[in-house]
């Protein structure tokens, strides 16, 4: 129970006692009054109950500060989670992906019970003792890691996303989902720590007709993917460190495979095997699903960077301007983020397209990761039709849902990096819309 | 290359830390090298990668792990390529395949591989890969093991590898022989002309023959990569307007889609205790009010979890049990000292005693 503050009547008797007992009371009414002189002040139906009322959370003992061994959220932000729709299974949830809330997401990493998660048969757990990790084919020496070997190389920290090629399949024939999370939650950020894969290959004496690497997890799925030779010896890393703690099962607890920037399902999890060969092996998620059908019939397949994008994530049908009064200074922020680069700059529409304004980029610039974007406006309570737009520094411009759809048809669902935003109506109210010509 | 003009902000960051200004892409002129994929490879120097700085030190032998024995490399070293590379010898029938498909692999994919459950169709959709589906009611392209998987070794792998979806690794060469035999057969794919009738027996050498209906419907990847020029452009690429740009149309909407698990709310509220979170609730309220006197018989109180004690107890009819609990017993107080518990807490946290104690 709330309990009134003691003295609701406050009688001052002297200037310090003055002092003492005002000091919560609002600039504007120490200034309507006299500073100096003795002043009685009667309840307000100004007063807020959350300022007047002693707070029941001030009054007794909180919890036990061993009460969780591995700490939680608030309880009041038990909605703050990852949510799953049965339409992007594949008939039960252990093929499916759960969507990151990106719209109660700050900063450029994702918290880890957050993460994205998307498997090809359940999260498996692997008992580290026996985790192993091969690697062989096209080079001198093949090699056997232990968990405790791998992790004796020199490890380096990077902040990237990872995002699943689909994501923002889920809209772009027309608007869908009526929320943020739905519409581009197949993604997430951490600082990922390990060692980059081409330190641990320095020694092993890769050969020259090494064109392929095959990465192998050891789930049920066993998911394979081929990579070539460039990317693995670019930025590939072995990573064990998610955000400052072992990775989490969901992303691939012992050891995944991280390509920065490259499709989420090639950033193999529960890693095991590396192989090197001149060929690429045709796996089965490399042939019949992580590819783009054309209009010709033709489909690309080892597509691999993930294009420059752009999303508004305040506000969104999540975090509406609904309670904002005409006048209100308010910032439009989001994420973009290019898998072929770093963040150059983002515009911001209001108008659906029609006008343009170059946005800020605060916080860190990275390549291939997460960046924040700001503009800040007057809300005028007129409708709006927010988008945004990114470039990277390879040169990649962020296209209109029209010129994705004239060059690649509306098959194939990966690789959809239209500009996307949301309508705002005069009362603040925020919708999925996309402006089409 | 750069589209941009250098900006105030970016010229006063060079010149602030001229050691960075190479690695910063952001408003630099240094030529950006780029890597197959189309995107920028950042430079890593002895000191830098990027904005992240690097041990200096220039250690490079490590000589951590050990080398695989060859048992090892072939117990692990299982896929199968497209040239056939690390194809197993083995021999399986169509209508021994029919008859495992029938057990293992039905309930998901469907009648002859016809789909359902929503897991993968298997067969059909030859000559479709051009439709689209533009609208409700088009015909959409269906990318299937008949009409899309470009190579067999693909289907010998991922099935030995990775199905069934429940048991996976449990096939042998001959019986995943013979379900590639099948799931062949139901796609009317011939392998050198011949027809895959029920008596058909697929071994290594005829596998090595199968050509797959859509082995040349992708686009190639320069298998030598002679031409370092970007392999994958981007799908689309946009354009940069500032001002009275092409006016749009704005597109609602249409059938909103719902059914999201867990319900979409940003509410900043106390989760409502679920009726599976009861038990674990009466635990901690047994554990904060009553476990004091209750977890030993130091103090005479019915100890929990023995069966006799309770026994005794429940003579009495659990309704005088609630009653002395709300009332006081012996040396217990009302509501066992606890007035915040109602009656019904403690008619709960009883029905709790007993059922640990049984």
């Amino acid at each position: 129970m709330t309990k009134k503050q003691k003295d609701p009547d406050i009688q001052a008797t002297n200037r310090r006692d003055f002092f003492k007992k005002t000091a919560f009371l609002s600039a504007s009414l120490i200034a309507s009054s006299s500073i100096l002189a003795p002043v009685k002040i009667t309840a307000s139906s100004l007063d807020d109950a959350a300022i007047m009322e002693q707070a029941p959370w001030g009054t007794k003992l909180g919890d036990l500060v061993d009460k969780n061994h591995y700490g939680l959220p608030s309880p009041y932000e038990h909605n703050n989670v990852r949510r799953v729709h049965d339409l992007l299974s594949s008939g039960d949830r252990y093929a499916t992906v759960s969507m990151s809330p990106l719209h109660q997401q700050e900063g450029i990493i994702t918290p880890n019970g957050l993460f994205f998660n998307r498997s090809h048969s359940g999260t498996t757990q692997v008992d580290p003792h026996k985790f192993r990790l091969m690697i062989h084919g096209l080079l001198d020496k093949p090699l056997v890691l232990t968990l405790e070997e791998l992790k004796r190389y020199p490890s380096e920290s990077r902040i990237h996303f990872i995002e699943c090629p689909a994501n923002g399949s889920t809209g772009w024939r027309g608007p869908q989902f009526d929320n943020l999370q739905f519409v581009k939650g197949m993604m997430s950020s951490a600082e990922w720590t390990g060692v980059p894969l081409k330190v641990v290959l320095k020694e092993l004496g890769l050969h020259k007709e090494a064109k392929w690497m095959l990465a192998e997890g050891s789930d049920n799925s066993e998911m394979a993917r081929t990579i070539p030779i460039e990317k693995v010896l670019d930025d590939a890393m072995l990573v064990w460190g998610q955000n400052g703690e072992p990775l989490r099962a969901e992303q691939g607890y012992p050891v995944r495979l991280l390509l920065p920037g490259w499709e989420g399902n090639l950033n193999v999890k529960w890693l095991k095997r590396l192989e090197f060969s001149s060929k690429p092996w045709h796996s089965k998620e490399e042939t019949s699903k992580y590819t783009m059908l054309q209009k010709n019939g033709k489909a690309i397949n080892y597509f691999w960077p993930m294009e420059v994008n752009s999303i508004i994530t305040s506000p969104c049908p999540e975090v509406p301007w609904s309670s904002l009064k005409k006048g209100d200074t308010v910032e439009i922020t989001g994420l973009a983020w290019s898998g072929r680069g770093t963040i150059k700059t983002v515009d911001i529409s209001l108008d659906g397209g029609k006008n343009w304004i170059e946005a800020s980029l605060k916080g860190l610039v990275l390549p291939k990761s997460w960046t924040r974007f700001s503009y800040i406006i007057k809300w005028d309570a007129k409708e709006k039709m927010l988008l945004s737009r990114a470039i990277d520094d390879s040169g990649h411009v962020q296209p209109s849902i029209d010129k994705l759809i004239e060059n690649v048809g509306v098959e194939g669902i990966y690789h959809r990096n239209p500009i996307v935003g949301w309508f705002v109506s005069n009362k603040g109210e925020v919708k999925n819309a996309h402006v089409r010509s | 290359m750069h589209m941009f003009a250098l900006k105030k902000t970016h010229v006063f960051l060079i010149l602030s830390c001229m050691l960075l200004a190479s690695y910063t892409s952001a408003g630099t002129d240094v030529k950006l090298k780029k890597n197959v994929d189309g995107s920028v490879i950042y430079p890593r120097t002895n000191t830098h990668y990027s904005l992240y700085l690097l041990n200096k030190q220039n250690i490079s032998e490590f000589n951590h792990g050990r080398t695989p024995t060859l048992n090892e490399i072939k117990a692990w070293n299982k896929d199968v390529m497209p040239d056939g590379e690390g194809l197993p010898v083995g021999e399986g029938s169509v209508e021994q395949g029919d008859e495992l498909y029938s057990a293992q692999c039905l309930s998901c994919h469907g009648d002859f591989g016809a789909g359902g459950s929503g897991y993968p169709t298997l067969t059909g959709g030859q000559g479709s890969l051009k439709n689209q589906l533009l609208q409700a009611g088009d015909e959409p392209p269906m990318r299937t093991i008949g009409s899309y998987w470009p190579y067999a070794s693909t289907l010998f792998w991922y099935i030995q590898s990775s199905m069934p979806f429940n048991n996976p690794k449990s096939l042998s060469n001959n019986e995943t022989y013979a379900l590639v035999a099948y799931l062949l057969s139901v796609n009317e794919i011939k392998i050198d002309g011949i027809e895959l009738d029920d008596e058909y027996v697929l071994t290594k050498e005829k596998f090595l023959k199968i050509k797959m209906p859509n082995v040349d419907g992708f686009y190639p990847v320069s298998p030598n990569r002679s031409n370092l020029k970007e392999q994958r452009p981007p799908l689309a690429q946009g354009t940069r307007c500032m001002k009275n740009c092409k006016t749009q149309e704005i597109i609602f909407i249409k059938n909103e889609i719902t059914g999201f698990d867990p319900k979409i709310t940003s509410k900043k509220d106390l989760p409502k205790i679920k009726k599976q979170d009861n038990d674990e609730a009466i635990k901690e309220i047994y554990s904060q009010s009553c476990a004091a006197c209750h977890s030993n018989d130091a103090l005479g109180a019915p100890v929990v979890g023995d069966l006799e004690q309770w026994s005794e107890v429940i003579k009495k009819g659990v309704k005088q049990v609630y009653t002395n609990a709300i009332v006081g017993i012996n040396a217990m107080p009302p509501r066992g000292g606890n007035m915040d518990l109602s009656d019904k807490d403690l008619e709960n946290l009883i029905d709790y005693m007993i059922k640990v104690s049984k």
